[in-house]
């Protein structure tokens, strides 16, 4: 009998790619090599015993082979339901010609240490030897990138799988307005946008679309319920990551100030900020307030468009009084109350 | 211990697919291409040549010729189907997700756009990640630095620091780096004379020169940095998704509170932090952190009133 793991999966997916419909447990137990068969002529307890350890090891080779992508399908008996077997269908095992030159597998192999030490990191060194089954060799040089999350969360495989799956997820989450708490979600997709992770889905309990920042996620990630528990929807709402999101601030920044600030900010000379006073309506400034602020030499003004209030919040809040906020309100105000909540914990 | 059976299930079906794709395969080739030792790759061959159908009957089995594996040479004479299996969803998620933070980055070179599109493709309708494109980084920047990293030349950049203070500085381009999809460039500054880890979002101006690098790579990395001492912060729980990211953090859930004991490397980075969750606050110590936070935050009001 072969012991190892790895020969006994090899020998089970050459079976029952083999098996010209399917094959039952019990043939798969007394014929596949790796397997110890159904012993005879045992006395009950030896039985019940050797009969739990091979459904411990089925079940964990049926999860393996599922985790590497093998399509394991279920075929039922048409005149007895409870009577399963199991068939791979070749064509839609193998892998499809992915034509990827030498310096693009390279560059894939730069994913397995982005990962570090997180699940996918392992999912990342599968998939580049897979890559690696379909290319010929050759020797190439290091290359000058590199890439690595630092907070790379296993959150974020849990999350892959419970959208692959179809699965309704829970975890504890602090959002930006209405703080801490748990979440029920129906997980739709993973959205990078600006090197911020978001799940978009649906808030179970409120009964509506939500996106929720990956980083706020605490811990992990529960995985409740069965797979294909819902429908996720072929688009996510377009009005989730639509221009519409967050708004446009104006921020004064002092000379020689804010400099990461100033390369996406647009600089509002004299008379844009004239014109923008007239137009005060769309963002919400005041001619006075600017006339206030635009003192030429001491402070100057951009006008910058955010998508997270909170974020803008904490680059202001980190340039130390290089900036100051004049529109929107809301923002101005939670500046300040930030600083005084620090100043009451720091000082007392 | 034993490999897991997972990576060594992959490489087995990978020798198979490479053999008949390549033919006449050496084992050194094999052990170099999978990354493995070439006594393993034997080991692997005659794992293959024992595997087969059920019954184990003759014609049943994987075949080798038996001439050339005395040589150190596999060739295959009967695969029985056997060949490398698709992608699984998570294997391609996490070449992608890597993939899409280098190019967000703006710190990747260009085959890395065509080798996310087509793994991207295999996912098709299944894709759970969409990447959303945005523009951060300066492209001349990024370009330069990629252009001078890879003729290994000298950069002259403008540089504005975390403290917000603009230099201008001389720098030898080692690597180009991507951390959670923020772009950076490593390399030894002359200005500092030693080696830094810049920003590439903080360059205002990159000009290549005709100067060849020749300081070589150091041999750490950029962020293994000395903490100076040890704080902790006693917060309510809606901080902690922050906390979970401070260097070397131990986190305690203390009923609705979570404290966190951590490395302070940077005072003044730890008050930023610290100021950015600022109302759920409770417990700040030692005496330097709460120093730093208030200065930071006076600095905030002062600015507000002037």
């Amino acid at each position: 009998m072969v012991a190892d793991a790895a020969e006994r999966l090899l020998n089970l997916i050459i079976a029952l790619t083999h098996a010209p419909r399917r094959m039952t447990r019990d043939e798969i137990r007394d014929t596949v090599e790796g397997y110890a068969p159904r012993p005879r002529g045992a006395d009950e307890a030896d039985v019940k015993k050797s009969d739990a350890a091979f459904e411990r090891m089925f079940e964990r080779d049926k999860d393996d082979l599922r985790r590497m992508g093998v399509p394991l399908r279920t075929v039922t008996d048409p005149l007895d339901g409870a009577d399963i077997g199991y068939k791979i269908i070749a064509a839609d095992a193998a892998m499809p010609p992915l034509d990827l030159t030498p310096a693009e597998v390279a560059v894939l192999s730069l994913a397995a240490e982005y990962w570090q030490g997180a699940t996918l990191g392992d999912d990342a060194r599968l998939a580049l030897t897979k890559v690696a089954s379909h290319t010929p060799h050759q020797v190439t040089e290091p290359m000058p990138w590199a890439a690595r999350a630092t907070a790379s969360r296993d959150a974020t495989s849990m999350l892959v799988d419970a959208i692959h799956e179809r699965q309704v997820i829970r975890f504890d989450y602090t959002s930006s307005s209405s703080g801490y708490g748990h979440r029920t979600v129906e997980p739709w997709r993973l959205v990078v946008r600006g090197g911020t992770e978001y799940l978009v889905g649906r808030d179970v309990d409120k009964d509506e679309t939500r996106t929720y920042r990956v980083s706020r996620v605490h811990g992990t990630v529960k995985i409740t319920g069965e797979a294909g528990a819902f429908e996720r929807p072929a688009e996510i709402p377009s009005s989730i990551f639509s221009d519409s999101m967050g708004g446009h601030a104006v921020i004064a920044l002092r000379p020689e100030s804010g400099h990461a600030l100033r390369a996406r900010a647009t600089p509002l000379d004299d008379v844009t900020a004239r014109d923008l006073a007239v137009e005060s309506a769309s963002i919400g400034v005041t001619a006075s307030e600017l006339a206030n602020v635009h003192a030429p030499g001491e402070w100057e003004l951009f006008s910058i468009r955010y998508e997270h209030l909170d974020m803008l919040r904490d680059e202001v809040l980190s340039l130390r009084g290089g900036a100051k906020v004049i529109s929107p309100e809301a923002l101005a105000d939670s500046v300040v109350d930030f600083a005084r909540r620090a100043l009451e914990v720091a000082r007392g | 211990m034993a490999e897991k059976a997972l990576p060594r299930l992959t490489r087995l079906l990978g020798i198979m697919a490479y053999v008949q794709d390549q033919g006449e395969s050496p084992f050194e080739e094999l052990a170099e291409h999978f990354g493995v030792s070439v006594s393993q790759i034997r080991k692997d061959v005659n794992a293959l040549w024992s595997a087969g159908l059920p019954g184990h009957a003759g014609g049943d089995l994987i075949d080798f010729d038996a001439y050339l594996y005395e040589q150190d040479v596999a060739s295959i004479v009967d695969s029985q189907g056997v060949t490398q299996i698709r992608l699984s969803t998570r294997e391609a998620v996490a070449l992608v997700g890597a993939l899409s933070s280098m190019l967000a980055s703006g710190a990747a070179p260009d085959v890395a756009m065509s080798a996310n599109d087509k793994i991207r493709a295999l996912l098709g309708a299944d894709d759970p990640v969409t990447v959303v494109p945005t523009a951060d980084v300066d492209r001349a920047i990024a370009a330069a630095l990629q252009q001078a990293v890879i003729r290994k030349r000298v950069v002259e950049v403008d540089y504005v620091d975390a403290a917000d203070r603009r230099t201008s500085r001389t720098i030898e381009p080692h690597r180009l780096v991507a951390i959670d999809a923020v772009a950076y460039v490593e390399c030894y500054c002359r200005r500092a004379q030693d080696y830094r880890t810049l920003r590439i979002d903080r360059m205002v101006g990159a000009n290549v020169t005709k100067e060849p690098v020749v300081c070589p790579p150091a041999d750490a990395s950029g962020f293994s940095l000395v903490p100076q001492f040890q704080a902790t912060v006693l917060a309510a729980r809606g901080a902690r998704w922050v906390l979970e990211d401070l260097p070397g953090v131990r986190l305690y859930e203390v009923g609705d509170d979570v404290r966190a004991t951590f490395d302070v490397v940077d005072v003044d980075w730890v008050a930023d932090r610290l100021l950015a969750i600022a109302p759920y606050l409770r417990l700040v110590e030692p005496e330097p952190v709460r120093e730093a936070l208030a200065q930071h935050a006076d600095a905030v009001l002062a600015a507000v009133a002037g």
